[in-house]
């Protein structure tokens, strides 16, 4: 590969997880479009790379969450067992569901997560005395947060535990299918089902990703799947943008962050919608 | 219960220290790796010459290794707080990694 090749490679990626750390999401929906679309990149190719980013951009973004209190570390490994199973079901399933189907589904569960974050837009956290009777309270789970704006520890409950697993299930699978950290679908599930603060919500997902990643990325690197070449320079784009992308998140308002976030996705939907239906965009490579 | 923030606060600037060093261990090969592959000479060759690959295979390693490594640390916290519970749950998380990894050597 030309020296040229790996400089655009690191610098695609470096952009990439920038807005994907401003957004709280990984970069890995980013990379797949980027490296498919405007390098000519083979599909399953860009998911091994993209998954490794994936990876870099969590583990190099978790330190100011995890220091400011912002992840619940027990809620990020008990959900953890669910991510990781998803990951591995996807790990079985990338070699029997065609490429069409992949971007489909792409197109689908970004569509869903854009609705998500339209119709929930104000914090879903619960006050009060916590069911005595939840998973969440027998696994200790209920926990709070330092907040910078108020000055003061916010106490919040954790809600509905076994939905937040399946919904984590899910994400889980998409993962590994489609090589992205899935933020879209877990930020969505720590709001409507386990009702988090959104900055605590943000911070677990991003800490949880991590894990879910490496679970089919491992798999996929011992099976020779990761392109070395291609993945090393998008890894190392992709921490460098997460660094600076996790410090512009600490600082801004939800709720702009809420509507960013929403048109970003509606874009990337109907984009890979067009793949999909085999659409080719003006631009990109025959 | 004033003590749980304490240890939870010390506890998770452990696992943050983990995941930062591992973070610089990892794109540092990288890096060294892309930057042997800059160095022409060698000529002809697929890029980024043996050692380049070697050096940029170690650090793509190294980040899946990173994560794991991340449970490993929690489970041995959890273990030494005797908060067996969670202990298990980390121990599952990992065989489910394990898992998928044996599953892609065959």
């Amino acid at each position: 590969m030309e020296a040229s090749v790996i400089f655009w490679l690191f610098a695609a990626a470096f952009g990439a997880s920038a807005l994907g750390g401003v957004l709280g999401m990984a970069s890995g929906i980013f990379i797949v479009p980027i490296l498919t679309l405007l390098f000519g990149v083979d599909i399953h190719v860009a998911i091994g790379a993209s998954i490794i980013s994936v990876i870099a951009c969590s583990c190099g973004s978790a330190g100011p969450f995890l220091k400011g209190r912002l992840t619940n570390v027990r809620l990020a490994i008990v959900l953890e067992t669910a991510t990781t199973l998803g990951a591995l079901t996807g790990v079985f399933l990338i070699g029997i569901v065609s490429t069409g189907f992949l971007y489909g589904l792409f197109a689908a569960i970004l569509a869903l997560s854009a609705q998500q974050m339209l119709a929930r837009r104000r914090e879903a956290a619960q006050a009060g005395t916590p069911d005595a009777a939840s998973w969440a309270t027998a696994l200790r789970l209920h926990s709070s947060f330092p907040d910078r704006a108020l000055g003061r520890e916010v106490h919040y409950q954790v809600g509905r535990v076994p939905l937040g697993l399946s919904l984590m299930y899910g994400a889980g699978l998409i993962s590994a299918l489609l090589g992205i950290g899935s933020g879209v679908l877990k930020i969505p599930a720590m709001d409507a089902a386990l009702r988090l603060p959104i900055k605590v919500s943000s911070a677990t997902s991003n800490f949880m990703i991590g894990v879910t990643a490496a679970a089919s990325a491992g798999a996929y690197f011992v099976r020779g799947d990761i392109d070395i070449g291609i993945a090393g320079p998008v890894a190392l784009g992709s921490v460098a943008g997460a660094l600076l992308g996790a410090r512009l998140l600490l600082g801004l308002p939800a709720d702009k962050l809420r509507i960013f976030f929403v048109i970003v996705l509606a874009l990337l939907a109907v984009q890979m919608l067009l793949s999909a239906l085999g659409v080719s965009i003006p631009g990109g490579p025959a | 219960m004033s003590a749980a923030p304490d240890k939870q606060a010390r506890r998770d600037r452990g696992i943050a220290a983990l995941l930062w060093y591992g973070t610089w261990a990892a794109s540092a090969c990288i890096a060294i790796g892309m930057a042997l592959g800059l160095v022409p000479s060698s000529g002809g060759g697929q890029g980024m010459g043996l050692y380049g690959y070697r050096f940029v295979q170690a650090g793509v390693a190294l980040f899946i290794l990173l994560p794991v490594a991340r449970v490993a640390l929690m489970l041995a916290i959890f273990l030494r707080e005797r908060d067996y519970a969670y202990t298990a749950i980390s121990a599952f998380v990992l065989l489910i990694i394990a898992a998928g990894v044996v599953s892609g050597l065959h």
